[in-house]
């Protein structure tokens, strides 16, 4: 056990008070700024504030719903706080850091942290890239004239490269990639709002369904959703006294790779190591940071973009040594009932994707005691964002 | 369906497709540590001088890692085709993409090679290809 008090000084100083959700599905038929003013309220409700009590507000820098036209559609009139951070999947466990940072320098009293996507029936991230009306790609910083005119143009195919690399490294196979859609896949099956919730997956199933780019088939594959997430932070102080047992920001902590290289995802298949991710760096700043170590978590929600992303992550947080990752998923240790249960809702490989707030939310519900497959006696949970270009992270811990 | 064209006006990566244009493989390099740099940028991160320019690759390198690509995302690039990346012979630092119809069979370390081909709408590319036994 790491313990430096002086280290951090923002450890259990801050805390999440509300958490809201919208349904998740396909096709919401709604705007992306209704979802995010639905999830908004159901927040503020589940902390037991008023609208006229948000004065800060953060966002992904991916999502088209800004601050102030949240501000504006839910009468929020103290607007004096407001945030971008990403990229993508990065964003939720940062904003929880910008938050804090806004609240102890006494820029906002209570923040609200959102994502708002219809990632299924406008946006798909899977599918959008660039070039397709003739202009030119890359330049101006952007770097993908390296990758796109190749045909190397989504976030599967760059995983599926790093897949490919961590089984010629470390003999990591297609059953352990498997193992981890599988244990999503149970724990949506308890979640009767998980997308998933109906459909069961056999290793014959995963192992039989369409290739997309090897090694990686269908169910390596996270959901695209329509949905939101939102999450209201407070001081630890202030919480105590609101309508939910309050959950506290033990730490939080960024991070980058030893050799990042210029541009977004494409540019880790340059990098010396392509199965080194900035969560190996953050996991050092985190751990030290909350004082206590990965074995002393009770459950931990990891950014599943593709299952090779959690196992990927399983060794850079120190979970399992480097190269171990695949042999750790496989042996149960992070299924319900393992001594590491993650993503205890379903995930983004079967619960929904919210961009990595959806895990935000069922960490916080695992900690009130509210899960809907409780870790009985859950008191502390990491989560993690991600995982390329550069990671985040966060320990949450229940209230005393 | 034309190909996705790189922009080649780009001041820190705009030299490497206009070489390959000409038929020349070329990766930026450190004149002061000899470190290549890539991708590009104009201010070396190994040493902090900004005296960077162009080196000349050999056109050779091993297989690092690669996908077959089986799901159709765009209309250029029919499906199935193989993604490479090849660690470049002249630096381990420098890694490349490549693109090749189909479905090749690979294994780690496979030996590639260089080869510029046109892209349809104009310039060229540098594509990678296993070098065959003799």
């Amino acid at each position: 056990m790491i313990d430096d008090e002086t280290a951090f000084a923002g450890r259990d100083k801050c805390a999440v008070a509300g958490i809201g959700s919208t349904v998740f599905s396909r096709n919401s038929n709604r705007s992306v700024l209704s979802l995010a003013t639905e999830a908004a309220l159901a927040a503020i409700a589940d902390a037991g504030l008023d609208v006229s009590d948000i004065d800060g507000i953060v966002r992904c820098e991916q999502d088209t719903v800004t601050p102030y036209s949240l501000a504006a559609a839910l009468g929020v009139r103290n607007l004096s706080f407001w945030a971008d951070t990403g990229p993508g999947g990065v964003a939720p466990c940062m904003m929880m850091g910008i938050a804090m940072g806004a609240i102890l320098s006494g820029q906002a009293k209570t923040v609200l942290a959102f994502r708002s996507l219809n990632g299924r029936s406008e946006a798909r991230l899977g599918a959008g890239v660039p070039g397709m009306n003739g202009e030119r790609i890359g330049g101006f910083g952007k770097y993908d004239e390296f990758y796109l005119p190749y045909g190397l143009m989504t976030a599967g195919q760059t995983f599926a490269l790093m897949a490919q690399r961590h089984m010629i490294e470390y003999g990591t196979t297609q059953e352990q990639l498997g193992a981890v859609a599988i244990t999503c896949r149970d724990a949506a099956n308890a979640t009767p709002h998980a997308q998933m919730s109906d459909k069961t997956l056999s290793m014959e199933q995963y192992l039989s369904a369409r290739e997309i780019s090897t090694p990686l088939r269908l169910f390596d594959f996270c959901l695209e959703s329509d949905g939101a997430c939102a999450v209201i932070i407070t001081t630890a102080e202030r919480a105590k006294d609101l309508a939910k047992p309050s959950v506290l920001i033990r730490a939080v902590a960024g991070g980058a790779p030893s050799d990042l290289r210029p541009g977004m995802m494409f540019p880790v298949v340059t990098r010396n190591d392509m199965t080194e991710l900035g969560g190996q760096a953050a996991g050092k700043k985190l751990w030290s940071r909350a004082g206590v170590g990965p074995a002393e978590m009770d459950c931990a929600q990891i950014y599943d973009c593709f299952t090779i992303s959690v196992i990927l992550q399983l060794e850079a947080y120190g979970f399992c040594n480097k190269g171990e990752g695949g042999p750790f998923a496989q042996s149960g240790a992070i299924g319900y009932g393992g001594k590491l249960p993650i993503n205890t809702a379903g995930g983004h490989l079967s619960e929904g994707y919210v961009h990595g707030m959806n895990h935000i939310v069922e960490a916080v519900r695992q900690l009130r005691g509210e899960g809907i497959r409780q870790i009985p006696g859950a008191e502390l949970c990491m989560c993690t964002g991600g995982p390329l270009p550069i990671g985040s992270s966060v320990v949450f811990r229940r209230a005393a | 369906m034309n190909a996705l064209l790189p922009y080649v006006e780009d001041r820190e990566t705009g030299e490497f497709f206009r070489a390959a244009s000409e038929g020349r493989l070329v990766f930026r390099s450190c004149n002061s540590c000899s470190r290549a740099i890539h991708p590009p940028t104009e201010h070396c991160p190994n040493c902090g001088s900004w005296d960077t320019g162009w080196r000349e690759s050999k056109g050779a390198g091993r297989i690092y890692s690669w996908s077959v690509v089986k799901h159709q995302i765009h209309p250029a690039f029919p499906v199935p085709y193989t993604l490479v990346v090849v660690e470049l012979d002249d630096s381990p630092d420098v890694r490349l993409m490549g693109r090749i119809d189909g479905a090749v069979e690979l294994t780690p370390g496979t030996r590639m090679h260089v080869k510029f081909e046109p892209i349809p709408g104009g310039g060229s590319l540098p594509q990678w290809y296993p070098v065959k036994e003799e």
